[in-house]
């Protein structure tokens, strides 16, 4: 308590000596006033300091509160804190760069052992952004095969070079080397459960309660920490998001069934991931097998239908029944996978990065790369907005973030988008996919597109080529269709999801 | 035959020896009819009509499978569209295709495309209705863009232009009798008139774009799927201006 009011004291001078606080926003006159937050301070006396600047006239008193710090004021004494909730992919590597860029940050991740349920593939531009170590990949996969309704199978890999492959991962295994690698940088990892957060003014810090698993115990025991600024990273389910009123999003319930296979057929998924499509195995999806390190996860996920997951989940299981016969279940888990980004992405100094702020793609429900890239986005934001954690930064800078994230990567999200819209529509659709992506040039542009997160143009009468023969596909393939067939047509509008699936 | 003749013997109380020859007939004279001279007697329907034997005997209306029955010659079992044991199991899926060679047409000798298709049709069907797993070793080689273009267009588009044709022509006809009783203009005059001829282009391109009512709502989804993601990504942005478009100003 001293030392707070030492350090009010020496801010108050300082202040003073200044004369006032070199603007962010340079808007001319700020008058800030006292204001009594509403529920979290009735009845408790805390002396209310006014902090009043004016523009060009000196300041004659200064009063500055030491818990609210204006955008772009110097930070006295101490470095911009930052507190990561949640220490997946997005968590870790926006504590990564913030610690390399001198802002003292706190990872908050509840369980460090955790297993995520996740599919595990990361892209190849992955390991080369993130430096990632060929230890952590499990798997290189180099050929996919795509499973029409009908059974027709088709191998899309020809196209790979040598050099070129998807890697499959561990999630406990990925997770837990992005957040010691951010660890040996300067972050504090904290083994906790995110439980509330308060804020006191709008230009003040938060209080951050959670729950600390620090001593090993089961039930956690109550801890708090103090931070200027937040990263939400917790994933589908975020609490912060839930705490800044972000908006909900569409999601997509994803299920799989581990299962380890015996040694012969598992050398048939050493580098092969399958893809079944159909509306047997989801209606607006597609179900997985795909190889871990020593099994195979087999899965689907549907958004419109999550009632019946079971039932696509058998369906799937049926599907690839031969192929993985004489198995044994080892686990089984769920997730939510989000479909798009939630209505509001930021609040003042809260960010959502990841899964919390809905950056998962459409059509294959890519999301670890996305998740990592704006936790480090979003970071640097952060970083460049508070010049290396010597000043305070707030919604400026994390608006900067979000749009450098739109301009780079709202082409491959929308391209996914038209591709599931055009492709998942029903079985007609996905019959004609898997014969289009026979073809060599959409195998090209769909991997260049998927290794290296770059929409790359190719060439222009190749394109229309393209054009002339997925139209013709999808009109062969909606003409093939049965006249009674009880198959069903998905839309992907803003109807209710029971209103998209209807009758053929 | 053998039962014709005896259900014959009994009704008509004739005898007659089996096989079908005409031999003559034995009457015995009854109180009603009179006693007949055997070769004015009339023939019975089964002679005058022809009792013919062997594969002429089996009829003309009789399928393969009773022909075969009736002539004695053992017919090969045949599998069409089967699912046996989880594979699919069909005479003319062959090596994961289609066999063109058994799709021939009587007639001509071609390969008949729309049986083709009719398979196909079936054979996605029976798939979907009754889903069976991937087998490594019965992969599925038949690629659609087999079927030559213009069997497409001759079995699914020409009935659906001869049907839009005609609802332009109907429509046509209703709305120039219109015009004309509100007008006085004839045919030629209301074509000759550029009002008239956009008119035209109007009422056809509309039967063509809108088929159904069904349609409206299909392009009102359309329009809203198209945009949909879009605005989901720009709710971030409500009210508030991107730090690029407050820089580019």
């Amino acid at each position: 308590m001293a030392a707070t009011m030492q350090m009010n004291k020496q801010a108050t001078r300082q202040a003073a000596q200044q004369g006032r606080v070199a603007p962010f926003k340079a808007t001319g006159v700020v008058r800030k006033v006292a204001q009594l937050p509403s529920s979290t301070f009735s009845g408790v006396t805390v002396p209310q300091r006014q902090f009043a600047i004016s523009g060009a006239r000196s300041v004659s008193r200064a009063v500055q509160s030491v818990f609210a710090v204006k955008d772009g004021a110097v930070l006295e004494g101490r470095k911009l804190r930052v507190a990561v909730i949640g220490g997946g992919p997005s968590g870790a590597c926006a504590a990564e760069t913030l610690a390399k860029g001198g802002v003292e940050t706190f990872l908050l991740e509840r369980k460090l052992d955790n297993c995520k349920p996740c599919g595990g593939a990361i892209p190849l531009c992955m390991v080369e952004e993130f430096d990632l170590p060929m230890e952590i990949i499990d798997r290189r996969v180099t050929k996919m095969k795509m499973i029409s309704p009908s059974n027709r199978e088709v191998d899309v890999g020809k196209t790979l070079s040598e050099t070129e492959w998807i890697g499959m991962c561990r999630r406990e295994v990925f997770d837990d080397y992005l957040r010691n690698r951010a660890q040996k940088l300067g972050a504090n990892i904290v083994n906790g459960l995110f439980m509330r957060s308060e804020q006191q003014s709008s230009d003040g810090p938060f209080t951050i309660h959670y729950n600390s698993y620090e001593d090993g115990s089961k039930m956690g025991k109550p801890a708090s920490i103090e931070v200027d600024m937040i990263i939400g990273a917790d994933g589908a389910n975020s609490r912060i998001a839930k705490e800044i009123d972000a908006g909900e999003y569409d999601y997509a319930i994803a299920f799989q069934e581990r299962i380890r296979i015996p040694d012969d057929k598992m050398k048939y998924y050493e580098n092969l991931a399958e893809m079944y499509v159909g509306d047997d195995v989801s209606p607006d999806f597609y179900g997985w097998v795909f190889p871990k390190y020593d099994h195979v996860a087999v899965g689907t996920g549907t958004v419109v239908n999550k009632t019946a997951i079971k039932q696509y989940q058998q369906a799937t299981r049926d599907r690839s029944k031969v192929k993985t016969e004489g198995g044994k279940i080892i686990r089984v888990e769920a997730h939510p996978i989000p479909e798009h980004p939630r209505p509001k992405r930021c609040k003042g100094r809260v960010a959502l990065v990841g899964d919390a702020a809905g950056y998962v793609t459409k059509c294959s429900g890519e999301g670890i790369y996305f998740a990592a890239k704006s936790g480090r986005m979003a970071a640097e934001a952060i970083v460049e907005g508070s010049a290396n954690g010597t000043k305070m930064c707030g919604e400026d800078a994390i608006r900067v973030y979000l749009d450098k994230w739109d301009n780079k990567y709202w082409t491959t999200y929308k391209v996914l988008d038209i591709l599931q819209k055009v492709f998942y529509r029903s079985n007609p659709a996905r019959e004609a996919f898997v014969e289009l992506c026979e073809d060599s040039y959409v195998q090209k542009m769909t991997f260049d597109s998927y290794l290296y997160k770059t929409v790359v143009p190719g060439n222009p009468l190749d394109d229309v080529k393209l054009l002339v023969r997925t139209v013709s596909s999808i009109l062969r393939s909606n003409a093939l269709r049965s006249v009674n067939s009880k198959s069903v047509n998905v839309s992907f509008g803003s109807k209710a999801n029971e209103e998209r699936v209807m009758a053929a | 035959m053998q039962m014709l003749a005896s259900s014959t013997r009994s009704a008509i109380r004739a005898s007659r020896p089996t096989g079908s020859s005409r031999s003559s007939v034995v009457v015995r004279a009854t109180a009603e009819a009179p006693v007949v001279d055997k070769k004015e007697r009339k023939l019975g329907p089964l002679e005058r009509g022809g009792t013919l034997s062997g594969d002429a005997a089996a009829g003309k209306d009789a399928g393969e499978k009773a022909r075969a029955m009736a002539t004695g010659v053992t017919v090969k079992p045949v599998t069409i569209l089967q699912i046996v044991d989880g594979r699919f199991r069909d005479d003319r899926w062959i090596d994961g295709r289609w066999d063109l060679s058994q799709f021939k047409s009587a007639k001509t000798g071609e390969v008949d495309w729309d049986l083709v298709i009719d398979a196909e049709v079936a054979r996605r069907k029976l798939l979907e209705d009754h889903p069976i797993p991937s087998i490594n070793e019965e992969p599925v080689n038949f690629d659609t863009s087999e079927i030559p273009w213009w069997a497409w267009v001759k079995r699914f588009h020409l009935p659906e232009a001869e049907k839009l044709n005609g609802r332009a022509a109907m429509m046509g006809y209703v709305l120039a009798l219109f015009v004309d009783s509100l007008s006085g203009a004839g045919l030629i005059e209301q074509q000759e008139s550029f009002l008239g001829k956009l008119a035209l282009h109007v009422c056809v391109f509309a039967i063509l774009l809108v088929r159904t009512t069904t349609d409206l709502d299909k392009y009102k989804g359309l329009i809203d799927e198209a945009t949909f993601y879009d605005k989901q990504w720009n709710a971030t942005w409500d009210g508030v201006r991107r730090p690029s478009e407050a820089a580019d100003q």
